[in-house]
């Protein structure tokens, strides 16, 4: 394939991000596109396990890591931006684990070989869109893309758990540049860049039920009204996430949960770049808000300057 | 114990006593009383008598410990010096008082495997949002011993499993990720939520619109249920699935597979 221009970089989709939940796939693009960096998928990607292969031994490493050696073979990148926040737990997860483990390494690397892989070599490291264009562009570049400022729009960032947890694995706190672990503010200070207003309400590092989303409805709707009602007492007018399991819960079972919880859970969810693509002046249609559940389109009218 | 919420205050009720620690201390069992005890003339019956059980443990057994220890989710399991603070940090505790994740550990620390038992119905709750590994002062990572606990459990409780409704859709749950990831090497989305929702017997729900009020139905029609179809599987992927299964057929720890 040969290696990336200056002005790309190597991008894992995964598996939500290339179906359900293609709007966040498509407006980090245009986002990052618009900054000036252009993602550019790596080929033949695999899942990178979801949190659900853990217990599977040197398995629940090789499944990101094969994607590292893509990268590093097909496009010459050490490292591998991506949206997905269970996609960067797990990326950031095999990497540190297999830095400090010599024998899970070698383990990592004969199931490479057997499977006629190239090579894990541990070096560079997976990055989290909100942290990459944070740290290669940053908000004063947002700024300056603004076309359409969100002036007006309340927004309550939601970070969830593992953008920025546990920091033995994603090194908040811990390096230079990266954001904070018990209280981020990256998206907050995008939120600001593109004109919005960002409420504060307690819930912006909670759980959303994670890994049990599926299996336990009951208590990831539990958690999920907590949010959704606390940032609708704070004012907000939609919530920002940037994980698309956090949308599972939050967006998508969203129904489910004001049929249980009453009309207090219920509010709008978007994507933190659909947002960035209005106020980049692309159009409702091309940051897709329609894909979402729980109908952001019409509070996004109803202050009317945005749509 | 089911969710409860009380309407005025934001934080789940606690019920009466849920408050104490180290409640496996004061569970039934572990509490000596005896009805009718008279002592030097003096009736010491019922309350007068009660004892905390003996903890002395004769059978204990240090290769339960290098078991947990050799997996990869709970290769840290020697650093726990029991200060509480995952439990303190957890989301899920406060949604069901019995689990907590110290307790746990420590238990497994022990291998105690009669009082892990009585906790397999609330020990797969863990939610994995890693608070208490963010927080937990000796990197023990005890989001990932919730993990080796799972494999304990499969390995020496599985009628436990089969008996418990939950932990039996859990389990199968489990599978179907397993059956998509490994086997395809992608995850297929839609079809995993109308498989789980089977598997959990919620297939009415999957037709009312009322329940899933449409989501399904909305991803059907623009495509995006199906979009699935357009991602295929990597290429050579039966090589990686292969190398994977022969791994998990002779790692020689609780990890490996039958
Ligand atoms: S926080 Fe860490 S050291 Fe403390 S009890 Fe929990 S696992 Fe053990
Ligand atoms: S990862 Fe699991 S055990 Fe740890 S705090 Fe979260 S729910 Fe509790």
């Amino acid at each position: 394939m040969g290696n990336l221009k200056e002005n790309q970089a190597a991008y894992y989709p995964g598996c939500a991000l290339l179906t359900i939940d293609r709007a966040y796939n498509n407006s980090s693009k245009l986002v990052s596109k618009k900054m000036g960096i252009e993602l550019v998928d790596i080929p033949d990607y695999n899942c990178c396990g979801i949190g659900e292969m853990k217990s599977k031994g040197a398995v629940s490493l090789y499944l990101p890591l094969r994607n590292m050696v893509i990268a590093k073979s097909e496009f010459g990148s050490k490292d591998l931006v991506m949206a997905c926040s269970v996609c960067y737990h797990e990326f950031t997860r095999s990497i540190e684990r297999a830095k400090e483990d010599k024998k899970l390494l070698d383990e990592v690397n004969s199931i490479l070989k057997e499977a006629d892989e190239e090579e894990y070599v541990p070096e560079g490291g997976a990055r989290h869109i909100l942290e990459f264009l944070y740290n290669e562009k940053g908000p004063d570049e947002a700024k300056k893309n603004t076309v359409k400022p969100l002036k007006g729009l309340k927004v309550a960032p939601y970070y969830g758990c593992l953008y920025s947890r546990p920091s033995m694995y994603t090194f908040t706190d811990k390096k230079q540049g990266m954001d904070n672990s018990e209280r981020p503010h990256f998206m907050h200070e995008f939120l600001e860049s593109i004109g919005a207003e960002v409420v504060q309400y307690g819930n912006e590092v909670q759980c959303c039920g994670g890994r049990n989303v599926v299996q336990d409805e009951e208590t990831s709707f539990a958690l999920c009204s907590q949010t959704l009602s606390k940032a609708k007492k704070a004012g907000a007018d939609v919530l920002a996430v940037i994980c698309p399991k956090c949308a599972g819960a939050l967006d998508v079972n969203q129904p489910k949960i004001i049929e249980k919880f009453g009309k207090d859970s219920e509010l709008p969810v978007v994507y933190l770049t659909q947002l960035m693509a209005l106020a980049f002046g692309f159009s409702e249609k091309e940051a897709q808000f329609s894909d979402m559940i729980s109908n952001p389109l019409e509070v996004l009218k109803e202050k009317g300057r945005f749509i | 114990m089911a969710v409860e919420h009380n309407k005025n205050s934001e934080r789940p009720v606690a019920e009466k006593g849920e408050h104490i620690i180290a409640r496996h201390l004061i569970d039934d069992d572990a509490i000596k009383e005896e009805k009718n005890l008279v002592i030097d003339g003096v009736d010491v019956s019922g309350r007068w008598n009660t004892f905390i059980e003996t903890r002395v443990d004769s059978e204990f057994d240090r290769s339960f410990f290098d078991e947990i220890q050799k997996t990869v989710v709970g290769s840290r399991i020697n650093r726990c010096w029991q200060c509480g603070m995952c439990t303190a940090s957890c989301t899920v505790t406060p949604l069901y008082r019995r689990f907590n994740p110290r307790a746990f550990i420590y238990m497994m620390q022990l291998g105690n495997l009669k009082l892990l038992k009585k906790y397999t119905d609330v020990a797969w709750r863990c939610v994995g949002c890693y608070k208490c590994s963010q927080r937990c002062p000796k990197q023990v990572n005890p989001a990932e011993m919730m993990e080796a606990l799972a494999l304990l459990i499969k390995k020496y409780f599985p009628e436990e499993i089969k008996s418990n409704h939950q932990l039996t859709i859990d389990e199968e749950v489990k599978k179907i990720y397993e059956g998509m990831i490994l086997g395809h090497g992608r995850l297929d989305l839609a079809n995993l939520h109308t498989s789980a929702m089977r598997k959990m017997g919620k297939t009415t729900e999957l037709m009312s619109d009322k329940d899933e009020r449409g989501a399904i139905f909305k991803m059907m029609k623009d495509g995006r249920a199906l979009s699935v179809l357009r991602l295929g599987k990597p290429h050579k992927w039966h090589k990686s699935k292969d190398a994977i299964d022969n791994y998990l057929r002779h790692t020689g720890t609780l990890e490996q597979e039958k």
